[in-house]
C-alpha cells in the first residue's frame, strides 16, 4: 500500500518526491540532480495550481486527516499560528546554500520516510489534534515551498491562466532576502564552528565534507536499509552540523561488500548510487592498528581480521626485529569496510579501527 | 647367524673376540643369549646381523633403495596414524564403536602439538552466546583433567580452560588403555601401503626397522597429511607461522615492589595450572614447514630469541627471578598439507550458517566470537584415494578456515568423527565415501557428540 509499499526503493521515493528537498539538495550540490524527475513535476504543478500536492498526493497530510476529524470532533480551536512555512523553508534553503539545510528534515516527507518516523510523525498527529490545520496551514515547509512556488510562478502563469488570485504575495522578495540571509549567517557560523570537528566515516560512495552536510536530508533511510547496523545518526560526535547525520561505527558489523542499499535509498544524493562490482574501489576509510594492543604483538593465537577482510587486504608479516607478527594493510585492496574492526577481539579497544579517510 | 656377513661385520666380530680373549675374560662369552647378567643389561643376540636387511646402494650417482619384505607388526580394521588431539580420539571412537584399532605415534607420548608444543591453552570448544559445541570424547577428556590435581584451569563456562601438558599425556595414556587400543609409540608412519587406489595400511620406521601394519581403514591424524599424501590423494601444500612454545617459571617471585609502575614486559605469556609458570606462544614467520632445512633453521634461530627474550625481562626490575623452564620439545607447525576433500570448510558457509546434511561436528572459534559452524563428512574424504580419512589439522578447509579446524577442540570433534565413520565403514564393508552418514551420526550422539 502505497507509500508503505514493501521494498527499499519506495523509501526513496517518499521524500524523493518533495521539491523543497530537491531544490536545497540542488543547492548544496549545485547542480539540478539527475533523478529530480518525479520533484520537478511536483513543482511545475505546484506552480500552477495552489498546493495540488497537499490536496491531492501527500500521504503525510493523508495520514493527518484522521487527526484533522478527530480535532473537530473534539471541538478544538485552529488556534491563530503564525504562518510559519515559510521561515522555515527561507531559513532551510538560505543555510543550505552555506552549507547546513536547517530545517530540512520538517519536510513531511522526510519525516515520515525519516529519523523521527516514530516520534516526529507523532508530534504532528498531536499537534493536528490539538491544533487541526495547524501543522498542514503554518508549519508544514512544503506546504509553503509550493506557496512560494506558486506566488513566485503567478506572472508567468497569468498568461494561460485567467487571473484568480488577485495580487501575489506582497513583500515577498523582502522576506526570501532576509530569511535566506537569517539561513545563511547562520548555517556560515555554524561550519565555522564545525571546522576542527573531527570528521565522521560516512556511508559509501556518500559525497565528502560541507557537501554532505548540505546535502543530507536527516531523513535516516541509510539506517533503516542497512544490514548490518553499521549506520547510526551522529548524536554530537562530530560537531554541531553534523548533528542526526549519518555515521558509520564497525563495533558489531561492517559495510558488506554485497550491499549498496544505503546508496539506493537516499533522497538526496548525499549518498550517491553505487553499484556492486565497483564498491571495492569507494573507500570509505582506513583502519590503522594500535600496536600496543594488538594480539600479535603478544604473540597471540589470533587472525580475526585477516579472516574476515572480504577484500583479502590484510596480511600478516613477521618483523625479524621485534620477532613477532605485524599486521600489514594493503591500501590499494582496503576500502574502510570495517570488517577487520568488527572482528577484532581486544577489549574495551579495539586493535584495529577505521579512520576517516 | 642370519644372512651372509660382510667384511665390516666380520672386522668387528674378530676386533671385539679379540679383545674379548686380549683380556682374558672368558666369563661373558659363557653367558647364555636371553640368561640375565645378574648387571643391568643383558645380551639379547649376540654377533647378530641385522636380518633381512638390504642397504641402499649408490649407483650412478643415484641412491637406490632395493626391493625388499617387510615384516607385518600388526593387522587391524582401523589404523590411526598420529596420536594427537584427532588421533587419540579417533582412536577411542572407532575402539568403542566396535572397531579393533591400532594407534601409532612418532614420538614417546600422546597429545601430538597440545602436549608436545606445549600448547596448552585450549581455544574454541565455544561459539558466540558461550554454548560449549566441543563435547563427546573431547569433552570426556576435559572432563577427566577436572578430576586431577592441578591438571587445568578456567573451566568455566564461556572461557578457555588452560591444561597441563604431563596431566594430559597421563588422561590419553589412561583412556586409550581403557577402551583397548593397541599402540605403538616411536613408530614413524613413512609410507602408505596401496593396492588398485586404496589403501591397505602404512609402513612404519622404527628402532624395530621398517615394519607394516595392515589395516581395512587407515586414519591420517599426522596433522601433514603424510599418509594421504603418500597414497595419492590430493592436496594443498601451504605454508603458515612456525614458532616454538616455551615455559617460563618464577612468575610469582616478581617483585611488584621494584617493578612499580613501569609497564610490564610484553610476551610474557599466560598462566598454567603449575603456580608461578606461564606458557609462551610464539608465531614465528610463515614458512614451509614440510622443508627439513626450515625446520631446523626455525628451531635454532627461536632458541636464540627465546634465550635473549629471557634475559631482556630478567633485566627488568622486579623480574629478576623469571627463568625459562623449557621449550617445547615438539617444533610449533601450525599447517602445512591440507586435503582436497569432497566437500570443504568454508568461511563463506561459516558466515551463512549452512547446515549439512552430512554434519558429523560443530566447530567453535578462539573466543565464542562467531556463530557455530558445521563440519560436513565430506571434508574428511579425500576426493581420489580410497580407505583413508583424515583428521584433525589436516582436514579438508580453505585458508581462511584452517586457523578455525586447527584449534584443539575442533580437531577433538574432527577426530571423533573419523573415528565413527571409519568403525562404520569396517562394519559395513564400504569404502568411506559410501558410508551410512546416518549410522556416523547416530554412533556420534550415542558417544555424545554434538551435531548442532
Ligand atoms: C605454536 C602453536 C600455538 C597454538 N596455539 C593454540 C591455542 O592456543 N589453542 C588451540 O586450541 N590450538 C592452538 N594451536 C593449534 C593446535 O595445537 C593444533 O592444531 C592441534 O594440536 C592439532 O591437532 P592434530 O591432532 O590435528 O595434530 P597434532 O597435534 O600435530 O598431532 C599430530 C600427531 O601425529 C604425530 N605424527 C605426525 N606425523 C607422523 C607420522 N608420520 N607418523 C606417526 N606419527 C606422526 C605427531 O607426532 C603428533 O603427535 C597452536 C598450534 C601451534 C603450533
Amino acid at each position: 500500500m502505497w507509500p508503505f509499499a514493501a521494498g527499499t526503493n519506495s523509501l526513496r521515493w517518499v521524500p524523493s518526491l518533495s521539491p523543497f528537498v530537491a531544490a536545497s539538495a540542488a543547492i548544496a550540490a549545485r547542480a539540478v540532480p539527475v533523478a529530480a524527475g518525479l520533484e520537478i513535476i511536483v513543482g511545475v504543478a505546484a506552480m500552477l495550481r495552489r498546493r495540488v500536492f497537499c490536496r491531492w498526493v501527500c500521504p503525510t497530510g493523508s495520514c493527518l486527516e484522521g487527526a484533522n476529524w478527530l480535532g473537530c470532533r473534539l471541538k478544538r480551536n485552529p488556534g491563530r499560528w503564525p504562518s510559519m512555512g515559510r521561515w522555515i523553508v527561507l531559513l532551510t534553503l538560505g543555510g543550505t546554500c552555506l552549507g547546513y539545510p536547517f530545517l530540512l528534515w520538517l519536510d513531511p516527507l522526510a519525516l515520515l520516510a525519516g529519523v523521527f518516523t516514530t516520534f516526529g510523525l507523532a508530534a504532528v498527529f498531536a499537534l493536528t489534534i490539538l491544533w487541526p490545520g495547524a501543522w498542514c496551514g503554518r508549519i508544514c515547509p512544503l506546504g509553503a515551498f509550493q506557496d512560494l512556488l506558486h506566488a513566485g510562478f503567478a506572472p508567468v502563469r497569468s498568461l494561460f491562466v485567467a487571473k484568480r488570485d488577485g495580487n501575489a504575495e506582497a513583500g515577498l522578495s523582502r522576506r526570501v532576502v532576509l530569511g535566506a540571509a537569517v539561513g545563511a549567517g547562520s548555517a556560515g557560523i555554524l561550519c565555522f564552528a564545525q571546522r576542527n570537528d573531527t570528521p565522521a566515516i560516512r556511508p559509501p560512495n556518500a559525497r565528502t565534507g560541507p557537501h554532505f552536510l548540505g546535502l543530507c536530508t536527516r531523513c535516516g533511510n541509510c539506517a533503516r536499509v542497512c544490514p548490518t547496523g553499521v549506520i547510526e545518526h551522529d548524536v554530537g560526535g562530530h560537531g554541531p552540523a553534523s548533528l542526526l547525520t549519518p555515521v558509520l561505527s564497525f563495533r558489531n558489523g561492517y559495510c558488506r561488500e554485497d550491499c549498496t542499499r544505503c546508496t539506493e535509498v537516499c533522497p538526496s544524493g548525499a549518498i550517491r548510487l553505487l553499484r556492486v562490482q565497483d564498491k571495492a574501489h569507494v573507500r570509505i576509510g582506513l583502519p590503522r592498528v594500535d600496536e600496543e594492543i594488538c594480539l600479535l604483538s603478544d604473540d597471540r593465537e589470533c587472525s580475526e581480521c585477516a579472516r574476515w577482510c572480504p577484500y583479502g587486504a590484510i596480511r600478516y608479516v613477521f618483523s625479524e626485529t621485534l620477532y613477532c607478527l605485524t599486521v600489514q594493510i594493503d591500501p590499494q585492496k582496503c576500502n574502510g569496510c570495517g570488517a577487520c574492526e568488527a572482528a577484532c577481539p581486544t577489549k574495551p579497544r579495539k586493535a584495529i579501527v577505521v579512520l576517516p579517510a | 647367524m642370519n644372512g651372509p656377513m660382510n667384511r665390516r661385520d666380520c672386522l668387528k666380530v674378530l676386533g671385539l673376540s679379540g679383545l674379548a680373549t686380549g683380556l682374558g675374560s672368558s666369563r661373558s662369552q659363557a653367558q647364555n643369549v636371553g640368561e640375565s647378567s645378574g648387571f643391568q643389561s643383558s645380551v639379547l643376540a649376540s654377533h647378530k646381523v641385522q636380518s633381512g636387511w638390504a642397504n641402499a646402494t649408490l649407483v650412478n650417482g643415484k641412491v637406490i633403495q632395493p626391493q625388499r619384505e617387510l615384516t607385518i607388526l600388526d593387522s587391524t580394521d582401523v589404523l590411526v596414524v598420529g596420536g594427537g588431539p584427532a588421533g587419540v580420539v579417533a582412536a577411542i571412537a572407532a575402539q568403542r564403536a566396535g572397531a579393533n584399532v591400532t594407534l601409532v605415534e612418532r614420538y614417546g607420548h600422546l597429545g601430538g602439538l597440545w602436549t608436545g608444543g606445549l600448547v596448552l591453552l585450549v581455544l574454541g570448544h565455544i561459539v558466540q552466546g558461550g554454548k560449549q559445541v566441543c563435547q563427546g570424547i573431547g569433552e570426556e577428556i576435559m572432563g577427566r583433567l577436572d578430576k586431577l590435581d592441578g591438571a587445568i584451569i578456567d573451566r568455566r563456562s564461556g572461557v578457555n580452560p588452560t591444561v597441563d601438558a604431563e596431566a594430559v599425556k597421563y588422561v590419553m595414556v589412561e583412556m586409550i588403555e581403557e577402551a583397548g587400543v593397541k599402540t605403538f609409540l616411536h613408530c614413524w608412519g613413512v609410507d602408505a601401503i596401496v593396492n588398485d587406489n586404496a589403501v591397505q595400511g602404512v609402513v612404519f620406521e622404527s628402532k624395530s626397522g621398517r615394519q607394516a601394519i595392515l589395516a581395512k581403514i587407515v586414519i591420517d591424524a599426522t596433522g601433514d597429511g603424510d599418509v594421504f599424501a603418500s597414497a595419492g590423494a590430493e592436496f594443498e601444500h601451504r605454508s603458515h607461522n612456525v614458532g616454538l612454545v616455551y615455559r617460563i617459571g618464577n612468575l610469582d617471585r616478581i617483585d611488584k615492589d621494584k617493578a612499580g609502575d613501569s609497564p610490564a614486559p610484553k610476551r610474557i605469556g599466560a598462566h598454567t595450572p603449575v603456580p608461578g609458570v606461564n606458557w609462551v606462544n610464539l608465531r614465528g614467520p610463515e614458512v614451509d614447514g614440510l622443508d627439513v632445512a626450515t625446520l631446523t633453521r626455525m628451531e635454532m634461530s627461536h632458541r636464540k630469541y627465546i634465550w635473549s627474550h629471557i634475559q631482556k625481562t630478567r633485566q627488568t626490575p622486579g623480574y629478576e627471578q623469571v627463568y625459562l623452564m623449557e621449550t617445547a620439545p615438539q617444533l610449533g607447525v601450525r599447517i602445512t598439507r591440507v586435503l582436497q576433500g569432497l566437500s570443504t570448510v568454508s568461511l563463506d558457509d561459516l558466515k551463512a550458517g549452512t547446515k549439512f546434511p552430512d554434519v558429523v561436528g560443530v566447530g567453535g572459534s578462539e573466543s565464542g566470537n562467531h556463530g557455530p559452524w558445521q563440519i560436513p563428512y565430506g571434508a574428511l574424504v579425500p576426493t581420489k584415494v580410497e580407505n583413508v580419512l583424515a583428521a584433525g589439522r589436516c582436514i579438508s578447509a580453505e585458508i581462511r578456515m584452517a586457523d578455525l579446524v586447527r584449534l584443539i577442540p575442533n580437531c577433538f570433534v574432527t577426530g571423533h568423527a573419523a573415528g565413527a565413520a571409519a568403525a562404520v565403514a569396517v562394519q559395513d564393508g564400504r569404502r568411506p565415501r559410501d558410508v551410512d552418514v546416518a549410522k556416523v551420526q547416530k554412533i556420534l550422539t550415542e558417544q555424545g557428540a554434538y551435531l548442532g
